[in-house]
């Protein structure tokens, strides 16, 4: 297995007013293609500020952040969106949908974005992500007709249907109850199996780092721990 | 990419549809945009177009050229004062025009000069005595009888009202010489001394009971000395309404029929048009309207306007007519006023009646179509000259009848405005000379004319005047110096028995064209290519060293080419006000929908959505706004230009009646207009969005990870 994501002495500070703050105190942390990783800490722990960075929407004030073989901090804006465009897959905790669009136009868009795929390849791809996570028969309802978890689901399928390197989820299950919560990682673990995805995650919901493989622990912007992976406990 | 673009239209479509207060808010101002540029460039144009037609196609032909050295800048509908203006001359047209003529897209070269004539309308008693001094010339004795009893009607009428005023007037012995003179003309004794010897009894009713009648006019007559028959055959909207064309090569004078109608007629006639024009086309009432009230009765104390000039037969049986209509019965003074006093009801009535029964029993106009009118103008040299034409009608041009400016001058031939602006023919300086040799006179130029009258010793000298007198005068003159035994008594006499004496000689077409001309009207093949042609005739004026000037119609209007300039000019400051508000309202209602939207457009930014794309999504949605609230706005307009078109736009002022070319406009709109109207819309809107659109790319990812929703 080879690295997918590398950081290397990072450190990133935000301006708050006329203050400066340090969020990330010098992280080293490598990510293997495949895992299942989960990013646990506190709020304020800096578990945000990191998978920003290694979602590419950010760049560390210091050191180094290398995803899939591309150092972040010397990429410009148009380069970043397109790593993100092609490599990354976003799934976030309040789910932002566009909801203007059904939920084949939200699945779709990123394909769109990418362009190069024919209306069929394009068509066959969007019905079998969007089989895939159970809404066959919610194709054509806006994202307000929809419940939380099956907004949840448009959400993974619109992340996983572009076939991206890491998908990046924070704290996926925050505005889901148990159960759908349940269900959602339980999908997302057998999306890790069957397409090989990096999945990333921060929470610190328990029951979700239960169904982890790895679990980096994060605190005051340092890593407290970093498990090795776990071999299929599930 | 199609896909991609299907997507940006897709989702500008539904945030169209989904931010209802902005994309309202927005689309009402592009609606409205579009509305006033469609709308307010068809007026214009509209209205540029009905000036350029009523300019173009009566007087000024599409260029005008005139004297190089002018010293006032050419202005065809009058500039400041009256007849004031220099505009120089262009000594030989003929040579002088003719390498214009033969450019490319110069269909007709036009040879024109302004001048202002004046003529005076006799009051009625006047013309009644004139009449009968032409019987007794004739020696026609019905026509005298008849004439003499109309004289006598008059001065009965007029006698009866002086007489009764006569206490109040201020100046007491020239009131009392009135009613001498008066009473003495009503005395059968008077008309005893007229049977047997006439003229001196004409000349005291002439000197001394014409002038008690009311005042005649002097008539200001704008008049345009051309050659009629090429301008004829180059304003092609050019029409004779009443009498007869100047037959080729002949003199005379044209009246523009609006100018015949408006001044010329028989005032009470005037009037009465002027009253029913009100009530018809301005929808006003008599009732309802103080000034049209007393316009009515100023109209009705003008009787006199219309019994003076009826025969004692007429007069019976127009008083008989009225009694009918009137159901009343009274002297016909007191039933003409009260017919006169029209009010709502019976206005339509009683000017048909006007029409049929009285006008047949009147001269009509004060200057009858067939008449000899003696013009009389001021001429280059300062001194005044008098020239009788014969007026052989009235003219229009087609479908510009009611335009003030179209008819806002009359015509006659070149040789009477040469004679007019005091020019003499090679004939006139002929007889001049011969005049001056049968009286034995030397030649003495005005140079020298002091040396030669008080420094030499010359008994008899003669300053030959610049210009012989009018053919009356000349006559005169000529009596006068051949030793007429009779003196100027007789000459008076002759005159009067001759009447007035006209040149009837027929000109031929080099004699019109070759002699002065002050400007020419040119007009082209193709109007479209006036610039270019405008051009060519500069370099040819250049290459061949001439005194000319070439300007275009609008130039040529004067002050009233200019005011469409300035219409224009106040439209479009109009929009680009409006449009400038728009633009900060559209902006700032973009700014604020964009603050709604950071956290969708952080989301895209964050799957990979570049921020051009953001840009242009933000783009498309104002354009589509702008295709459909502006394509409404556009059909919004041209419903309104079409409704005007079919009703007219009725013109409120005076000022207005000029512009629209009559009173009222009947606007047209083109697909330029729309498209114009859409493009500016579209390009405001646009340029109102960039900086929020600007503003949305610059949401950076990181705002979508923040959460709330």
């Amino acid at each position: 297995m080879s690295a997918i994501v590398t950081l290397s002495g990072v450190i990133k500070e935000y301006p708050l007013g006329n203050l400066v703050v340090r969020a990330l105190h010098g992280v080293d942390l490598t990510i293997e293609r495949g895992e299942f990783t989960v990013i646990a800490g506190p709020s304020g722990s800096g578990k945000t500020t990191l998978l920003n960075l290694v979602g590419c929407v950010d760049v560390p004030t210091q050191g180094s952040v290398v995803v899939d073989g591309q150092a972040t901090e010397r990429l410009d804006d148009r380069k970043l969106t397109e790593l993100r465009l092609r490599r990354i897959g976003f799934i976030f905790q309040s789910f932002n949908l566009v909801n203007v669009l059904d939920v084949r136009q939200n699945v779709e868009f990123p394909l769109l974005l990418q362009g190069g795929l024919t209306h069929g390849e394009r068509t066959a791809r969007v019905d079998a992500i969007i089989d895939s996570v159970g809404l066959s028969n919610y194709r054509h309802h806006r994202p307000n007709e929809l419940s939380g978890g099956q907004r949840q689901r448009v959400a993974i399928a619109r992340a996983l249907v572009t076939r991206p390197a890491i998908v990046l989820a924070d704290e996926p299950t925050a505005n889901l109850d148990s159960v759908t919560g349940d269900t959602i990682i339980q999908l997302m673990k057998d999306l890790n199996a069957s397409h090989q995805t990096t999945f990333i995650f921060s929470t610190h919901d328990h029951r979700v780092m239960e169904q982890a493989r790895r679990i980096v622990r994060i605190a005051d912007g340092r890593i407290a721990s970093s498990e090795a992976p776990v071999e299929a406990h599930a | 990419m199609g896909a991609n673009l299907r997507l940006v239209v897709l989702l500008a479509l539904r945030n169209v549809a989904a931010h209802r207060v902005k994309s309202a808010i927005v689309g009402s101002i592009l609606f409205f945009g579009t509305f006033l540029v469609v709308s307010g460039r068809a007026l214009i144009q509209s209205i540029e177009h009905a000036m350029e037609t009523s300019i173009t196609s009566s007087l000024a032909g599409h260029l005008q050229v005139y004297a190089k050295d002018a010293k006032d800048p050419l202005a065809l509908f009058g500039g400041g004062g009256f007849g004031s203006s220099d505009i120089g001359e262009i000594p030989d047209a003929g040579a002088n025009l003719a390498p214009i003529a033969a450019l490319d897209n110069v269909k007709a070269i036009v040879p024109m000069g302004i001048t202002n004539a004046t003529v005076f309308s006799g009051n009625e008693l006047d013309g009644v005595l004139s009449e009968l001094r032409d019987a007794v010339g004739r020696g026609d004795t019905v026509a005298r009888e008849a004439g003499a009893a109309r004289v006598r009607a008059i001065v009965d009428s007029l006698g009866k009202g002086l007489l009764a005023t006569a206490s109040q007037a201020t100046d007491r012995a020239r009131a009392e010489e009135d009613r001498a003179a008066l009473t003495r003309v009503m005395e059968p004794a008077f008309w005893e001394e007229f049977n047997a010897d006439p003229l001196p009894a004409l000349d005291f009713l002439d000197a001394r009971v014409a002038p008690l009648a009311a005042d005649g006019r002097l008539l200001y007559l704008r008049t345009i000395g051309t050659d009629l028959q090429r301008f004829g055959q180059s304003f092609d909207r050019f029409y004779m309404v009443d009498g007869e064309p100047i037959p080729p090569g002949k003199r005379g004078y044209l009246f523009s029929k609006r100018t015949y109608e408006r001044i010329v007629k028989n005032k009470v006639a005037r009037e009465l048009d002027a009253v029913r024009e009100e009530v018809r086309e301005k929808g006003k009432t008599i009732a309802g309207e103080t000034l049209l009230k007393e316009r009515v009765a100023r109209m009705a104390r003008q009787f006199q306007r219309v019994t003076f000039q009826l025969s004692p037969e007429e007069a019976r049986t127009l008083e008989t007519r009225l009694a009918t209509e009137l159901g009343e019965t009274g002297p016909l003074d007191t039933l003409v006023q009260r017919f006169l006093t029209v009010d709502d009801a019976n206005l339509e009535r009683r000017y048909a009646f006007f029409y049929d029964v009285i006008a047949p029993m009147i001269q009509l106009y004060d200057v009858p179509v067939g008449s000899v009118v003696t013009l009389r103008a001021f001429t280059k040299s300062g001194f005044v000259r008098s020239i009788n034409v014969k007026v052989y009608g009235t003219y229009e041009f087609k479908g510009l009848e009611e335009s003030d400016l179209s008819s806002a001058s009359n015509l006659t031939d070149m040789i009477t405005f040469r004679e007019l602006y005091g020019k003499m023919t090679a004939e006139q300086k002929e007889e001049l000379a011969a005049i001056a040799a049968s009286v034995g006179v030397a030649d003495v130029s005005r140079d020298d004319a002091e040396a030669a009258l008080f420094g030499g010793g010359t008994a008899e000298v003669a300053v030959p005047e610049p210009s012989p007198a009018s053919p009356t005068e000349e006559v005169r003159a000529t009596l006068a110096a051949n030793g007429a035994p009779d003196g100027v008594a007789a000459t008076d006499a002759l005159i009067a028995s001759a009447g007035p004496r006209i040149d009837e000689r027929t000109y031929s077409e080099d004699e019109i064209r070759s002699g002065l001309a002050l400007n020419a009207a040119i007009i082209l093949e193709d109007p479209a290519r006036l610039d270019e042609t405008r051009a060519a005739i500069e370099a040819r004026i250049a290459q061949d060293g001439l005194n000319l000037q070439v300007v275009n119609w609008q130039q040529a209007a004067g002050l009233l080419g200019q005011f469409i300039l300035v219409i224009r000019a106040v439209l479009t400051v109009a929009i680009a006000i409006i449009f400038l508000v728009a633009m900060v309202i559209i902006n700032n209602s973009m700014v604020m929908a964009t603050m709604d939207r950071v956290g969708e457009i952080g989301t895209m930014r964050a799957i990979g959505a570049h921020r051009r794309w953001v840009v242009g999504v933000f783009l498309l949605e104002t354009l589509l706004l702008g295709v459909i609230a502006g394509g409404a706005g556009a059909a919004a307009g041209v419903g309104l230009v079409q409704w005007l078109g079919h009703h007219g736009l009725p013109a409120a002022s005076d000022a207005l009646v000029v512009l629209f070319a009559g009173p009222r406009l009947y606007p047209a709109w083109a697909a330029t207009d729309v498209l114009f109207g859409l493009v500016v819309v579209t390009l405001v809107g646009l340029a109102s969005t960039l900086y929020p659109a600007v503003l949305a790319s610059r949401i950076q990812p990181v705002v979508a990870m923040q959460g709330k929703e």
